[in-house]
């Protein structure tokens, strides 16, 4: 009963993490698709059988993400912008930002000691702020995903968008694509304005160092490094970059079940 | 003694042909591809032929719009917002206000006795512009021009809550799928520009008469959406999409007669209707 489960549904995602002792055993991600509820038990599914448990085994869950509501099963709801606070602090204890890109929004967060959030912004109205601008142009590109870092990292001149609009800048790359323009520099553009947005989003909450990046920007890597570039600082980025935040709400399912189960000891 | 006005905006091109009194001769709408002017030569020649004219009968052509300076036989340019403002004072002469809803941008103008005084325009953002539509038209599965009408069989207006035209895109597609009906999320679509662009308006101060020009203006769901989210009435002209054109015809037959009322001669371009050898 010391197995501990957190689990993000995102808006194209759902992130799901289990732990035991504050430590990352298992994760698994999938397509968040149309039923939320569903991506959810998928998730819980493939989390025990991957550490050979039983839903016996596990003392707690916590929900985070846009589609918290639909994991039926979780005892508890948290906000994502403290579930990613303590899960970068469970990465990288000495970090102090975090910026986290995701596909409908980019938030960054200053962090104090343990985790604890000091102050924080969210750019979710837009998806030229967010990881969806990469991902539109990287079907008007007909590329995968994964490859749209080592693609854009080829780049000598990136071309330089005339908009910050993702449904403009879509218009814009078909016109450069017929232009004969070549697609790393159109990549590398997308990775440079987004880079901007995300930079003078951190200005507001204004950077310390250490500073980490997560999301499922963090694995472009062509992004982090335009972003590092633009900050003029190092970005720490962890191994499994799209499952901090379900870690946070794991590390936060086990904090909660332990001051639980004290509780009841002192009564 | 005839004049033409060439609206090369970033969907449509427009040609209106004007003889001496000022008279409409013919009207061509055609789409605006990679190549605005081999574009333009086409649309051109189709309403000199609607006109039965030549080309060499045109005393002085305008280009105007987004693609004007990719016009080679045009003898001046001048910005879409002059134009507009002519073309909307001509048709509705009291005109105080108009707001031109095109594919791409929104502009917001003020005119007095017939000229532009102060405009405000959007072309940042897609969620404020016909874009938003089209995008969200095709997420639907419906057709663009038949937006209006499935709009006023509404019978209530489903609030769209993401402003992005991308995320507004998956939002309607998840309204759908939840049961809504389609018409009701079209008219909460129409709301939502609606409200947007009137905001872009009142920074500028709405004074009446206002016109509603664009092709956005031909949708009815949208004219009704505006008229409620500014509240007050306002004019649609027959053909929303040409008063950029007819401003440019009406402003190249004054540039000239001006010019020979003083005996100057015009400098004009060749008159031969050549696609571009050179595109920039």
């Amino acid at each position: 009963m010391s197995w501990f489960i957190g689990i993000d549904i995102g808006s194209a995602y759902s992130k799901g993490v289990i732990a035991r002792d504050f430590e990352l055993i298992a994760s698994h991600i999938i397509r968040s698709g149309a039923n939320y509820r569903t991506s959810a038990e998928v998730i819980r599914t493939e989390l025990i059988r991957k550490v050979d448990l039983t839903q016996d085994d596990i003392a707690n869950t916590v929900a985070t993400g846009a589609g918290a509501d639909n994991v039926y099963f979780a005892s508890q709801k948290a906000s994502d912008i403290v579930c990613t606070a303590r899960g970068i602090n469970n990465a990288f204890p000495q970090a102090r930002t975090v910026i986290d890109v995701a596909s409908q929004s980019t938030r960054v967060i200053r962090l104090s000691g343990e985790g604890k959030v000091a102050n924080f912004t969210v750019s979710e109205k837009c998806a030229g702020g967010s990881g969806r601008f990469i991902e539109v142009i990287a079907n008007v590109l007909r590329i995968d995903l994964s490859d749209f870092g080592p693609l854009a990292a080829r780049s000598r001149s990136p071309i330089t968008f005339g908009t910050g609009c993702a449904v403009f800048g879509e218009s814009e790359a078909i016109t450069r694509v017929s232009e004969g323009v070549p697609k790393e520099d159109i990549a590398a553009g997308v990775n440079k304005a987004l880079a901007r947005k995300i930079s003078s989003l951190v200005k507001k909450v204004k950077l310390e160092d250490p500073c980490a990046i997560c999301g499922g920007g963090a694995l472009n890597t062509s992004l982090v490094k335009t972003v590092q570039d633009e900050l003029n600082t190092h970005l720490l980025v962890p191994p499994h970059p799209q499952i901090i935040t379900a870690l946070g709400a794991a590390i936060i399912a086990t904090t909660s079940a332990t001051s639980e189960s004290s509780k009841k000891a002192n009564l | 003694m005839y004049f033409a006005g060439v609206d090369i905006g970033s969907t449509m091109t427009k040609v209106v042909l004007l003889d001496k009194a000022g008279n409409s001769l013919s009207f061509i709408k055609g789409p605006t591809g990679p190549e605005h002017r081999q574009l333009a030569n086409q649309v051109m020649q189709q309403a000199l032929e609607q006109a039965s004219l030549q080309i060499d009968d045109i005393s002085y052509i305008v280009a105007t719009g987004y693609g004007r300076l990719n016009v080679p036989f045009a003898d001046r340019q001048i910005t879409e917002l002059s134009c507009h403002a002519r073309g909307v004072s001509i048709l509705f002469p009291n005109t105080r206000t108009a707001i031109d809803i095109g594919g791409q941008d929104a502009k917001c103008m003020r005119i007095d006795n017939g000229r532009l005084v102060n405009f405000v325009m959007n072309d940042k953002c897609a969620a404020g512009t016909g874009r938003f539509l089209e995008v969200t038209a095709a997420a639907l599965d419906i057709k663009l021009e038949d937006m209006g009408d499935t709009s006023l069989k509404a019978t209530k207006k489903i609030q769209i809550s993401n402003l992005c035209t991308i995320f507004a895109q998956q939002e309607v597609v998840a309204l759908i799928s939840r049961g809504e009906k389609l018409e009701n999320i079209v008219a909460g679509l129409h709301d939502a520009l609606a409200s947007r662009v009137a905001a872009l308006a009142r920074r500028l101060g709405i004074e009446p008469d206002l016109v509603l020009t664009g092709g956005v203006a031909k949708n009815t769901g949208m004219v009704k959406a505006m008229k409620e989210s500014l509240g007050c009435e306002l004019f649609v002209p027959e053909e929303p999409l040409l008063t950029g054109a007819l401003g440019a015809a009406i402003l190249a037959k004054e540039t000239y007669l001006k010019a020979v009322a003083q005996g100057e001669a015009l400098p004009t371009k060749s008159r031969r209707l050549e696609k571009a050898t050179f595109f920039s």
